[in-house]
């Protein structure tokens, strides 16, 4: 059967798509389409001054989707409510799969610390202690995860002491190509001196400052020096590739389709000291959120 | 953690985001309008026998042509204006109505 998503659920899409695009203009304006950032807890949202979620686990389990994603981008293909986050706090017991709705558009740093203020409310308000923090990022999700990482370490969070598992699943450290293309066609489109092409050039460079800092992976505040790994916490970093043979010219050229290997694995982060790196050939940027392989590599090192 | 916004609040948001894509739409359309037929008058005025016609039909063309873009750009922006204007009268209504109840 096939199944038509709601008048709501096509809202929500639409809200996620124009948030990711023009994300900070819209809040700025005090539009409705700017998605304010929300936890999920099995598809309802938590007030975080006091979550009452079903069943809450002393294991929290976030996952963070990533630029014009919804929350929904977790659940495997024709399983909805069942993601990663479900089966592993299934597997690790006493444990509760959370994801996290933002808009995309705004600035990463500032999502960043918006995250790390959010974790601290959700780890002092939940109903039981919280003796571990998984977090699980897609794509900008993961890069919001490092953000949220160092300033929770910097304002001396408690949530930060747990020393979180850290998953950046497909996440442009290094920058994404596709952006970094965008970037490029539209300055060089700029410059050409014919008026229709510098208007291409203006509507391609018509972005949200979070797009701009995913194509060059920023996640800090503007002038802050190079921030390492958070200390203590572990890090695994999952990568696809577009085809199955891992040298094909098509994965040296494109990766996953929006995010290369290296990119993925942070190769040009310098001090990276990572706990575990997976590749998948022939799973897409977009499938990795979703992918039954990804699913058991998470629970062989996350369980 | 913001309340979450009426359908009607989000269909303001989608009128004000259309009416400033057709305000700030028009004038890159016109841009565009303009460059591409100045490719074309540009040879005409290379022409003796057409250079003095195209120079006066190059102006009535242009002069049409901004008149028009320029009242589409006034409408969407008349229409961004009454959109957020709505959404501000809504939204200080919604936190009236969630600070009584």
């Amino acid at each position: 059967m096939v199944s038509v998503p709601s008048a709501g659920r096509v809202q929500q899409h639409i809200s996620a798509i124009a948030s990711g695009f023009l994300g900070d203009w819209l809040e700025h304006r005090g539009n409705a389409l700017a998605v304010p950032m929300t936890v999920f807890a099995d598809g309802e949202p938590l007030d975080l001054l006091n979550p009452r979620p079903a069943a809450p686990g002393s294991v929290l389990c976030l996952s963070i989707h990533g630029l014009m994603e919804l929350e929904s981008v977790w659940d495997f293909p024709g399983q909805p409510g069942e993601h990663y986050g479900t089966r592993l706090a299934e597997r690790l017991g006493n444990a509760s799969a959370l994801k996290l709705r933002f808009n995309s558009g705004r600035p990463i740093y500032r999502n960043g610390q918006d995250l790390a203020a959010l974790l601290e409310r959700l780890v002092s308000n939940w109903p039981v202690p919280v003796t571990r923090l998984v977090l699980l990022g897609h794509s900008m999700g993961g890069l919001l995860i490092r953000s949220a990482c160092h300033y929770g370490a910097e304002n001396d969070d408690s949530w930060v002491r747990l020393n979180p598992d850290c998953v950046y699943i497909g996440s442009p450290h290094d920058g994404s190509w596709l952006a970094v293309g965008a970037h490029k066609a539209a300055g060089w489109l700029n410059r050409v001196p014919r008026d229709y092409l510098k208007v291409v050039g203006e509507v391609i460079d018509l972005r949200s400052e979070g797009i701009r800092n995913l194509s060059r992976g920023e996640v800090f505040e503007p002038g802050t020096a190079h921030q390492p790994l958070l200390a203590g916490a572990r890090h695994y970093v999952i990568s696809g590739l577009l085809v199955r043979g891992e040298e094909h010219l098509v994965n040296a050229l494109f990766g996953d389709a929006l995010v290369h290997e290296a990119s993925a694995r942070g190769a040009r982060q310098p001090g990276w000291q990572l706990t575990g790196t997976a590749n998948f050939p022939g799973v897409d940027h977009i499938r990795l959120a979703h992918h039954s392989a990804v699913a058991r590599q998470l629970e062989e090192w996350l369980v | 953690m913001k309340p979450t916004h009426s359908n009607a609040h989000w269909w303001l948001g989608v009128a004000d985001l259309l009416a400033h894509g057709v305000q700030h739409g028009a004038v890159k359309l016109q841009r565009i309008h303009l460059s591409v037929a100045d490719e074309s008058f540009r040879v005409l005025e290379a022409i003796p026998a057409t250079r003095h016609s195209s120079r006066i039909v190059r102006v009535c063309h242009h002069e049409i042509s901004r008149l028009s873009y320029t009242g589409l750009s006034l409408a969407g922006r008349a229409a961004a204006g009454l959109a957020a204007r709505a959404a501000a009268g809504h939204a200080r209504k919604h936190d009236l109505n969630v600070n009584n109840s």
